[in-house]
């Protein structure tokens, strides 16, 4: 089967829980920043977000994960340009912080593991929409 | 709709044998409210403390704030699919502890939100260092337990300590009695010729854990935008689902006393013509974001509306709701003017918003979340004073070791709420 979606993420959590035969999953392992640019750098190519790429009511530095569902690229490749811009303004509201950006690997395990667990949460009723859990 | 808030002014809170109110003190029985709020299987140790005005105390974390309200004459009952039944309220006669606050406190994840200082420097940043508070401390039964049942009880235990109070004193003679009409769309289409129709569009977090709104104990996320008597929202009809980013996540007591709400009845009839309230919510999806934005202004546009307040609720994506809904008013030529917040780093030079449009040309902002604070140590903590370390807005290191705390405004609750219940300011000198 092809895949119909893409997860871009650096949360192991959703790299385990969220398998599914129509979803591409990208585990980029880096900053929350490097998931932003990789989705970006996909949008180029023709993928057209489904979820917002900021988070609600929390800064760039304050969550080390960043997770976001597209739909795959289209054959044409033809860059859907309100995409494009979410991304974009994303990226600009990361960079403005980015000297403080945590990585996981700097976090005890207690507190990594809630963060992962809440960037999954944020996530749930999307994937629940588009029927990936 | 008529609804009539009898005011019980509460200036101290003292323990006492029967929860009652008397000469401005509410005397609260302790063991009481322990047992009411411990009958909860997943509530484990709960403790209650109380705080007031003035005092050398800080709560810490904080997750929701509650006015004491109970329903004494008329339909259904305050908090409505949440400790009541689902009847529609709105009308009849609602007691008010004024003054009271019930403010619920513990960790529900590992990092954490929400600082009220009562005194000192702190204080003047939250309204909420100038209730009576009754404080409940919670911890789950076990260790492990799933997070949404335990955010469930916490929401649970703040709304039900808050009717009780209330309860416990509707036998009493009100101080003051406020009275507030709202016509039907009928008698609304009519009423004020020649004013402008201003509707007021109310958005609610609702994300997912923590970041979530509940309507009539329905999760706001699974709605589509609604229209909503603003008396129904006095009786808690809106209900937070806690916090993350105690600055701008509205608490329910923000909601009860929304002064958006309140400024708009004194203008009606006067400036304008307050015909309503649609309640919409702020998804991940960008689908959802689409389409609430567009059915909100869509029910603006049924109703004939020529301007419409909208509030944020949070930043971040639902900056990208409020833009959203923003230009698709103005494009039906509905005027609009936004309320937000700021989050412009800590220099205040960074980009506010994440998101803007050439229509949103009438802004007002409720001030930067990322302005540095530094908290004096005080005499009392109740809660756990090592959160400061992993709170929202803080950073660790944040605590010091004489039990100071250096933090952004986005760390104290309600600080800079997109309600406008703040006491931030700007004044023309």
């Amino acid at each position: 089967m092809s895949c119909s979606y893409v997860l871009f993420t650096n949360n192991p959590v959703i790299q385990n829980e969220v398998i599914n035969d129509s979803l591409k999953i990208v585990f980029i392992g880096g900053t929350p920043l490097d998931v932003l640019k990789s989705a970006r750098d996909s949008v180029h190519l023709g993928a057209k977000l489904l979820t917002h790429p900021l988070y609600g009511n929390l800064r760039p530095h304050q969550q080390p994960y960043r997770t976001i569902l597209a739909a795959k690229e289209n054959e044409a490749q033809k860059c859907d340009f309100e995409s494009l811009s979410f991304m974009e303004k994303a990226i600009e509201v990361y960079e403005s912080c980015c000297d403080r950006l945590i990585l996981p690997e700097d976090l005890p395990e207690l507190l990594r593991r809630d963060y992962a667990f809440v960037d999954f949460e944020l996530m749930r009723e999307s994937f629940s929409r588009y029927r990936l859990i | 709709m008529k609804l009539e808030l009898h005011k019980i002014m509460v200036k101290r809170l003292v323990w006492g044998e029967a929860t009652t109110v008397r000469d401005g003190v509410l005397y609260v029985n302790k063991q009481e409210l322990i047992s009411l709020i411990s009958e909860d299987e997943l509530l484990g140790k709960v403790d209650v403390d109380l705080a007031m005005p003035g005092e050398s105390v800080r709560i810490i974390p904080v997750k929701d704030v509650v006015e004491p309200r109970w329903k004494i004459h008329g339909k259904g009952q305050v908090f409505p699919g949440l400790v009541s039944d689902v009847e529609t309220v709105g009308s009849g006669r609602t007691l008010v502890l004024s003054g009271a606050a019930v403010v619920t406190a513990g960790k529900i994840v590992r990092f954490q939100e929400g600082i009220i200082d009562m005194s000192g420097p702190g204080a003047a940043y939250t309204p909420f260092s100038e209730t009576c508070n009754v404080v409940l401390l919670l911890e789950p039964a076990k260790d492990g337990m799933d997070k949404h049942d335990y955010e469930t009880a916490c929401r649970t235990a703040g709304l039900k300590a808050a009717a009780y109070l209330a309860r416990c004193c509707k036998s009493v003679k009100a101080d003051k009695i406020v009275a507030y009409n709202h016509a039907d769309i009928k008698n609304a289409m009519w009423g004020h010729p020649g004013l402008p129709k201003v509707g007021y569009i109310y958005m609610l977090q609702t994300q997912g854990l923590l970041h979530d709104t509940y309507l009539y104990g329905v999760d706001v996320k699974k709605i589509l935008p609604t229209l909503i008597s603003p008396l129904e929202v006095m009786d808690g009809a809106i209900v937070s689902g806690n916090c993350v980013s105690a600055c701008d996540k509205n608490s329910t007591y923000s909601h009860q006393n929304n002064p958006v709400i309140e400024e708009m009845f004194k203008r009606h009839g006067r400036d304008f013509n307050f015909v309503g309230i649609i309640a919409t919510n702020e998804n991940v999806t960008l689908a959802d974001k689409k389409r609430s934005s567009s059915y909100a202004v869509n029910l603006a546009h049924m109703l004939g509306l020529d301007g419409v307040i909208i509030t944020e609720e949070g930043f971040g994506n639902p900056d990208a709701d409020l833009i959203m809904n923003c230009w698709k008013a103005e494009q039906l030529g509905i005027k609009t003017a936004l309320l937000t917040d700021e989050y412009a780093g800590q220099d205040g030079a960074s980009q506010s918003l994440a998101d803007s449009c050439p229509e949103g040309d009438a802004c007002v902002t409720a001030g930067n979340a990322n302005e540095v604070i530094v908290l004096p140590p005080m005499n009392k903590v109740i809660g756990v004073v090592e959160e400061a370390n992993v709170i929202a807005g803080g950073w660790n290191g944040s605590l010091a070791a004489d039990g100071g705390i250096t933090v952004e405004l986005q760390a104290i609750t309600g600080s800079t709420s997109e309600l406008g219940y703040t006491k931030l300011g700007a004044y023309t000198i």
